[in-house]
């Protein structure tokens, strides 16, 4: 299993990089923490993409490095030194002018990091630079006062009477226009899990994209109890959505059972807006995918929540491919945890159905993340998909470690 | 020192495992847990990896040149010196995770609160050091956010700020959280009057209540007791530092709400029962003290509990003084 090994006299990339990354020495302490290592956004934003770029370097790639190559790494980073103190240098700046401008909104490393890249890049050291403040300012002003769609023009789009009624009058029209139906299995998506996590094979993706895998994994969907049984609705059979008025981000309803206005409200209030369409074509686009299969606009986005259920399925036991085997063991793993951290094992009323409902509260999860991404013409990246399938449990579970703790405290308090 | 090494499966597992929660430091890693068996205060952990290609990437600030024979086919692995630092910084992320779980704080035994304050700063502090490493990509962000309070500590205050700055994170100033203080406790507090029967202790299984609820080393107490004619069953369990919880106890199949708090502010109940309480056989006349909300009783009493109690309190009672404490503890009482 180990990739690492069977390179044979291969270096795990973190020590190489923290080799190089020792030569920049003070000049890069900003992107670095206390013990003197890249921060783990610095690799992940800066170093990965935009020094060593896997993509282009493949034997550069997260995991081990082999012997010849080792030499080579080290070397880009220390030749990327200079831009690299320059991107340090920037990042200073931009958390000064941040502190001046009174900003505190978001992680400053999530989206600054490379921002300073480029000023490094563009313009050197800000200490040379005469316009550093103001540059840094505009970074400030671009990603903060971000331009893109907002909530309050989607309520006012849909609250213009001009609109609602052509509006409702397409949600009626697409929602009773069936789809097309697919045709018989060539591509199983086990096949595709089998080696997701350590070898995953975009061709594979591909043809059950090509293949309609998650159009097929849909059929059942509005079959009684189906999309209830998935913890995408609370009815027996999802019905067609309302437009909706507005949303609050408590208690949303589940994915299926959201207004048009609600399935928008999330993405509406992110960081991202500015990679949104324009209102009038959110809305209409929206209305559309809401009566498409998992009421996803997407073919890679279907097969990406039928890939999520089959792993998820491990859950309960099932566990197939190998896929589904990890996210079992990081279920049990979780058990364990528990009782190391002195979390309560009585699982109080409340919180129940959160705590029991995993593979619901998953498959819940990973809708609204791919939906997310569809608006954000985001694709899924066939390399990255096992962190996106093992991330979104991972964040299930941290969720109902918040919630058994805060519902220990409530009741602590009440 | 050398450190075994075992295959099972997919897994590996490195170094003897902590034989119990209690007795548990753990750090979820990426790829592997970390564990240090908190009274031994070894330096270096155990390790079960379960996905070794993600966990190479980081398992040599671990384990140093050894990494290679653990992820290679080694049985046994010997740790030399080295650069710590990271390894040292898992090291408090996980013992301050232990100490907010299992601290056994204790009037009785005089082992001091923590400040609850201190510990998630400190903690917070030391993850921002490995968040590299941890399974969660948003851990620092986490703990950053779950931080109460400026912990008014000087150096400590300093770097939380800048930290906090980095992840854009808002610490809440000041507000010193009110801290438990123990009054020293004397004298029998059991009963709302009446002629006591028969009466005896048990001590608390730390498992059935949150941390803090009661005093770690103090035993419940129960006594039957004949007044007006009547039988009741009187319990009264030692309070820790964080009382604030709902408890109840079993004697036999009775059920007691610990409802009232006394003159010590010691959880107290007091129920009717038939007379007949008196007949149970021995092994049936054990007090079992629980948070209906957090627990339900129904393990059999472990016989090594006591002893392995015993030792955590001993260990911890020698922390505030240990030169590998963390601050928290160095400072448990002192503030």
């Amino acid at each position: 299993m180990s990739t690492a090994r069977a390179a044979g006299k291969a270096t795990p990339r973190g020590l190489l990089v923290d080799r190089a990354w020792s030569a920049l020495g003070e000049s890069v302490a900003p992107l670095s923490n206390e013990a003197g290592r890249p921060l783990a956004r610095t690799v992940k934003l800066v170093l990965d993409p935009l020094v060593l770029r896997p993509v282009l370097h493949p034997e550069f790639a997260a995991g081990a490095v082999a012997a010849e190559h080792a030499e080579a790494l080290c070397e880009r980073i220390v030749r990327a030194g200079p831009v690299l103190a320059a991107t340090a240098a920037w990042f200073l700046v931009l958390k000064k002018e941040r502190r001046r401008a009174g900003i505190t909104d978001g992680n400053p490393q999530d989206l600054y990091f490379q921002r300073c890249y480029e000023l490094a890049t563009a313009h050197g050291d800000p200490r040379l630079d005469p316009s550093a403040t103001d540059r840094a300012a505009g970074v400030l002003a671009e990603v903060h006062g971000q331009d893109g769609p907002t909530l309050a023009g989607l309520r006012r789009f849909v609250a213009d009477p001009g609109n609602a009624a052509g509006l409702t009058r397409l949600l009626d029209a697409e929602w009773t226009a069936g789809a097309e139906p697919p045709g018989p299995e060539s591509v199983r998506p086990g096949d595709f899990l089998a080696t997701c996590a350590t070898d995953p094979d975009p061709g594979l993706f591909d043809a059950l994209v090509a293949d309609r895998a998650g159009t097929r994994g849909a059929v059942g969907l509005a079959e009684p109890g189906v999309a209830l049984a998935h913890g995408l609705s609370d009815r027996d059979r999802p019905v067609r959505p309302e437009l909706g008025e507005t949303a609050a981000k408590q208690n949303l309803p589940k994915p299926f059972d959201r207004s048009i206005v609600e399935r928008l409200f999330v993405p509406l209030s992110n960081a991202h807006r500015d990679a949104l369409e324009d209102v009038p074509a959110l809305v209409r686009k929206e209305i559309a995918r809401c009566a498409r299969p998992w009421q996803l606009a997407d073919e890679a986005g279907r097969v990406v929540m039928v890939l999520g259920r089959e792993a998820a399925a491990g859950l309960a036991g099932d566990s197939r491919s190998d896929a589904a085997a990890r996210l079992r063991a990081r279920w049990e793993r979780e058990a364990y945890v528990r009782r190391v951290l002195r979390m309560p094992s009585a699982v109080p009323e409340g919180v129940r159905a959160d705590v029991h409902g995993v593979r619901q509260a998953y498959l819940r999860r990973l809708w609204v993340r791919t939906h997310g991404r569809e608006l954000r013409r985001d694709t899924v990246p066939v390399d990255g998909l096992w962190d996106v399938l093992d991330g979104v449990l991972r964040s299930v579970i941290l969720d109902q470690r918040d919630r058994l703790r805060s519902a220990l405290e409530r009741r602590a308090v009440g | 020192m050398s450190l075994r090494v075992a295959r099972d499966g997919t897994d590996v597992l490195v170094g003897d495992w902590p034989s119990h929660p209690e007795r548990t430091a753990l750090l979820e890693a990426r790829g592997a847990l970390l564990a240090w068996d908190v009274p031994t205060d070894d330096a270096v952990p155990a390790a079960r990896i379960h996905d070794a290609a993600r966990a190479a990437d980081w398992l040599w600030e671990v384990y140093g040149a050894a990494a290679d024979g653990i992820l290679g086919d080694s049985d046994a692995v010997e740790i030399g010196a080295g650069d710590w630092r990271v390894r040292d910084a898992c090291r408090v992320v996980a013992h301050l995770g232990w100490a907010e779980a299992w601290w056994p704080a204790s009037a009785a035994a005089g082992v001091p609160a923590l400040d609850p304050v201190l510990l998630l700063a400190e903690r917070a502090v030391a993850t921002c050091d490995v968040e590299h490493l941890l399974d969660d990509e948003d851990a620092a962000v986490r703990a950053l956010a779950a931080v109460t309070a400026d912990p008014a500590v000087d150096g400590l205050s300093a770097r939380l700020a800048v930290l906090a700055e980095d992840y854009g994170v808002v610490v809440p100033q000041v507000v010193r959280s009110s801290r438990a203080e123990y009054a020293l406790a004397a004298g029998d507090t059991v009963g709302g009057g009446g002629v006591t029967v028969h009466s005896g202790t048990d001590a608390v299984d730390w498992a059935l209540v949150p941390s803090g609820a009661v005093d770690a080393a103090a035993e419940a107490r129960w006594a039957v007791v004949r007044n007006g004619g009547s039988t009741f069953l009187d319990v009264t369990v030692p309070a820790g530092p964080r009382p604030d919880v709902r408890l109840a106890a079993r004697f036999g199949q009775v059920d007691i709400a610990l409802d009232r708090t006394d003159g010590l502010g010691w959880h107290t109940g007091r129920t009717p029962v038939p007379p007949t309480v008196l007949l149970l056989p021995p092994a049936e006349r054990r007090l079992t003290v629980y948070a209906p909300d957090f627990a339900v009783p129904e393990r059999d009493p472990d016989p090594d509990a006591p002893a392995r109690r015993a030792a955590i309190i001993d260990y911890a009672r020698s922390r505030p003084d240990s030169p590998t404490a963390t601050l928290t503890e160095r400072l448990a009482g002192r503030r």
